[in-house]
């Protein structure tokens, strides 16, 4: 996301371990070691922003003195050392005061997923010589759960919150060895003007933040059998999951992945994939109805509840832009409760659903009064992975099987709603074939899909050009909401990468990381025979049987929400 | 003394005359140079700034004398304050700033009120169209840091940033930035206006065992003894501090140039002489200064944040007589590694007192090690 202003290049030479080499100006040490191919630990730094140099861990002698290398950019004919004994013992002792002050709350040798102590074997640091001097309590939210004491005071957090989200709900607070990560006046996070996505603790590298858990929850009620339990797994998961059961970065694992949460105990595992079609049914008649209205314009999706708290938070004057709908699994909730009860014969109150969602903030949605939801329990990425692992699943040995019916049958524009850009894709080829009557000569919109910020495209429907957009990271969305007015349509997810970056996904989650499974969603639905959401044999089927029309009385009923106002702060 | 000469807005005519690019010769010429402790040429901050392409400017004048045992802002202030506004309105006219601020240390509250009704009437006289804005600190010590002053009038944490970019090429509100210290703009001025202007004199901030602490006026490269002798010692001196940050040097007859005193372990910085008899124990003073340095590092970097209280820890345990040698050496090792690796001007230099302390008066601390720690039985 790094937007590279483009000038002369300056070149110049400088010393690295004793060879010459040549470097552009405006190249950090730490940026010139790894495109050297050299390692230099860092904790704090994080990819795409600017450094603020907090943790001195990658630390560099340039001319005899010690430097960060992730902040100097060396000037010509400097002479860097990157592997001296003074710099490892001052790399080490760096850690070494950094752990003192988080042992106790974890074991070096132990724990593999902590960075920290990861970082302390880089580095040779078998204890800490000092004392520990500061103790807290952990606070609590209904999202997420903050320990000070685990706290390192890296500021990943904070520069995530800050810089890529642009939430500003914590910062730190404090002075000297009292310094530490707060929200406005100490108060708690759901109190705040937090949105929370996440995103702040997949930053974490030490896990001092982390999502409150609804597993113990989940485990009860599937021992004690006595309800109709479902399971419905978001699209994202299907390419994440696979992560924590060692499985390559964006491996597809759907197969696996609905056995094994059939083995959990589950009775059904449903497809949020449907809900997503779903999703799109209502939302792109709800825009085929404003463009025939004339407005109001831009109509924004609503299926990411960060998203919709940010607005309800920072918009206030963007109620009328959103759209009406829930959110997919939200939508799927209702509908397992409502049509599929009715169907098997079932009492609303005798279903449990539970949802898998790569998402925080998915917590928090299902407890909205709003919309009053369909969803029980939601969990995310990471606690699936400990609820298989609970229940003894050797994953990997798991044969392959399918979703199931009635509300397991998908289209490839539901599976693409997990990347960013996706929920855009599907709601054109939906909105543009209803809108027009026609078939569209290919269902791809390259232009929504990537990486990139904010992404931007036009499609002639009905000799009106619709002007859409799409944006993801909450700075980007920012960005884009300078000129709403430009768009007709735009998607809005909170999450850099949409929700395979999500704050529910596995550790590490990173950029790339998104991006890869942002590029398996899509090769998946490549692959599929349907790629339109109202093609779905089942989605009509629920229309005919029980709906009736898009966007009709009884569709707002039990698939639409409303939105209220939160205080900025 | 020099400094307390007026200039009575003929310097601002003089650099009106002279116009941007002859103010800054003359300021090259007569070695004008930064007052709050790193000595910077002004001349050479000023040009980069007057050559960064920037329709907005910034100028602040730091008052953020937060440094213990310094107290020379204070006394301009209060005694020559036309002078130094002057100096701010020519560094404005010179450098094409329309935005002062004054940036106020928290604690001088009551200098505020006399402050602002001199701007009032100094900007009036002097028919500028700059306007001095006062920001009063919050007592951090360090906000007197060039970046972290940056911050605080932001509204951000006062709290220092790595550099590039260098506040003169972007700095406030990512604009160019000077940043000066009020003595700084004392010269300015009288550099301009008086034929006799001697950029070597010096204003040294004397106090702790001496019967009449205050500021002396002298030349740099004077004998120590000689300037001290004015604020009467009441004994025979031991130590000198230079300032909380500068460390320490037993005392015996030397100049006070800045290499003799600056050497390569000590810092001259603002002309702060802390002067200690024999009743004050080495030990005493590092524990004294050590708690400041932990109560007031911002707690940005680990070094700084993190060092500095186990440095305390350590010298505490010292004191208490149960500190081992090992607790001694690690001590030494940790001084030394905060200096190294911290962020900032307040890490870099917030346990040279011990770092000093050790080399001058190592039996004082190594007396105090327990008897029956390692070494001992082998």
């Amino acid at each position: 996301m790094t937007d590279k202003k483009i000038k002369m290049e300056k070149k110049f030479k400088i010393k690295l371990d004793g060879k010459t080499i040549n470097v552009i100006e405006g190249q950090t040490i730490l940026e010139i070691c790894r495109a050297k191919g050299l390692t230099i630990p860092t904790l704090c730094k994080q990819p795409g922003l600017r450094s603020e140099a907090r943790c001195r861990i990658c630390l560099v002698e340039m001319d005899k003195k010690l430097v960060t290398s992730c902040s100097t950019y060396p000037s010509p004919g400097a002479s860097i050392i990157t592997k001296t004994d003074r710099v490892k013992n001052a790399r080490r002792r760096n850690v070494e005061l950094i752990m003192a002050h988080h042992t106790g709350s974890c074991n070096i040798n132990e724990d593999e997923k902590n960075e920290l102590c990861y970082l302390a074997k880089e580095v040779g640091l078998e204890e800490t010589r000092f004392k520990k001097v500061r103790n807290y309590k952990p606070t609590l939210g209904s999202s997420v759960i903050r320990d000070d004491n685990k706290c390192i005071n890296c500021g990943r957090c904070v520069d995530t919150c800050s810089k890529i989200q642009r939430v500003n709900a914590i910062d730190f607070a404090g002075r000297g060895f009292n310094e530490h990560v707060a929200s406005y006046f100490e108060k708690n996070l759901p109190e705040t003007s937090c949105i929370k996505c996440g995103q702040c603790i997949i930053n974490c590298p030490v896990g001092a933040i982390r999502e409150r858990e609804h597993i113990d929850d989940v485990i009860e009620v599937l021992n004690k059998k006595k309800k109709h339990i479902v399971v419905q797994i978001a699209p994202s998961i299907r390419v994440s999951l696979g992560d924590d059961f060692g499985y390559e970065v964006g491996t597809n694992v759907e197969g696996k992945m609905v056995s094994a949460f059939r083995e959990c105990g589950f009775d059904k595992v449903f497809d949020v994939d449907l809900g997503a079609d779903m999703t799109i049914m209502e939302e792109a008649s709800e825009f085929l109805r404003r463009l025939k209205d004339g407005g109001p314009f831009p109509m924004i999706t609503t299926c990411c509840p960060a998203w919709i708290l940010f607005m309800e938070s920072f918009y206030h004057d963007m109620f009328h832009n959103m759209s009406s709908c829930m959110s997919p699994h939200e939508m799927l909730g209702m509908l397992t409760k409502t049509y599929y009860a009715k169907k098997v014969g079932l009492k609303k109150s005798d279903i449990v659903v539970v949802s898998v969602m790569p998402c925080t903030a998915k917590k928090y949605e299902s407890t909205r009064e709003e919309l009053q939801s369909g969803v029980d329990y939601v969990l995310t990425t990471r606690e699936a992975t400990k609820l298989i692992k609970h229940f003894g699943i050797d994953f990997r040995k798991l044969k392959d099987s399918k979703f199931d019916n009635p509300l397991g049958v998908s289209t490839g524009a539901g599976t693409i709603f997990g990347a960013t850009g996706g929920v855009m894709e599907a709601a054109l080829r939906t909105a543009y074939e209803l809108g027009t009557n026609e078939k569209l000569k290919s269902p791809d919109f390259k232009s929504i899909r990537g990486m990139k910020g904010i992404k931007t495209g036009s499609v002639m429907v009905n000799d009106v050009e619709i002007k859409y957009a799409a944006a993801h990271g909450g700075a980007n969305v920012r960005k884009l909401l300078e000129n709403a007015k430009d768009y007709h349509f735009i998607e809005i997810m909170a999450c850099p990468g949409g929700c395979v970056g999500g704050g529910g996904q596995p550790i590490p989650t990173t950029e790339d990381i998104a991006r890869i499974r942002g590029e398996a969603l899509h090769k998946d639905d490549d692959k599929d025979n349907m790629r339109k959401s109202h093609e779905n044999p089942v989605v009509k089927k629920i229309y005919k049987e029980f709906l009736g029309e898009p966007g009709s009385a009884k569709a707002h009923e039990i698939l639409h929400t409303f939105y209220k106002k939160r205080s900025e702060f | 003394m020099q400094i307390l000469k007026k200039t009575k807005m003929n310097a601002l005519k003089v650099a009106r005359n002279l116009g941007p690019l002859g103010v800054v010769e003359i300021l090259r010429k007569k070695k004008v140079t930064g007052r709050g402790g790193a000595g910077f040429p002004v001349a050479k901050k000023w040009k980069f700034a007057m050559d960064t392409d920037s329709d907005v400017k910034y100028l602040i004048c730091n008052a953020d004398e937060g440094e213990p045992g310094t107290f020379k802002d204070k006394f301009i202030m209060l005694k020559n304050p036309k002078t130094m506004i002057e100096g701010i309105i020519i560094a404005a006219e010179t450098i094409g700033v329309k935005n002062v601020y004054f940036y106020l240390r928290g604690e001088y509250l009551n200098l505020r009120e006399g402050l602002e009704k001199e701007i009032k009437s100094m900007l009036k006289k002097s028919e500028s169209d700059a306007s001095i804005e006062i920001v009063m600190g919050a007592g951090a010590y360090i906000c007197g840091e060039e970046t972290a002053i940056i911050k605080s009038i932001e509204g951000y944490r006062g709290q220092p940033y790595c550099k590039p970019p260098f506040p003169p090429k972007a700095g406030l509100w990512e604009k160019p930035t000077v940043v000066n210290n009020v003595e700084t703009f004392v010269h300015i001025a009288q550099s301009l206006y008086f034929d006799d202007y001697n950029t070597n004199l010096r204003l040294f901030s004397i106090s702790g065992c001496v019967k009449k602490p205050g500021i002396y006026e002298a030349l740099s490269g004077e004998s120590l003894t000689k300037v001290i002798s004015k604020a009467k010692p009441t004994n025979k001196p031991k130590a000198i501090y230079f300032g909380c940050f500068g460390g320490c040097k037993p005392y015996k007859e030397m100049k006070l140039t800045a290499k003799n005193i600056c050497g390569d372990d000590c810092v001259h910085g603002a002309a702060t002489l802390i002067i200690t008899d024999d009743k004050t124990s080495a030990v005493d003073m590092a524990y004294i200064i050590s708690k400041f340095f932990t109560y007031e590092s911002c707690g940005k970097c680990t070094p700084c944040r993190e060092g500095n209280i186990q440095v305390l820890l350590l010298l505490k345990k010292l004191r208490a007589g149960e500190a081992t040698k090992e607790d001694y050496e690690l001590l030494k090792e940790l001084s030394l590694h905060v200096q190294e690796t911290s962020l900032c001007g307040l890490g870099q230099t917030s346990t040279k007192h011990i770092t000093t302390g050790i080399k001058y008066f190592e039996s004082e601390f190594t007396d105090l090690i327990k008897e029956d720690g390692t070494g001992k039985e082998e």
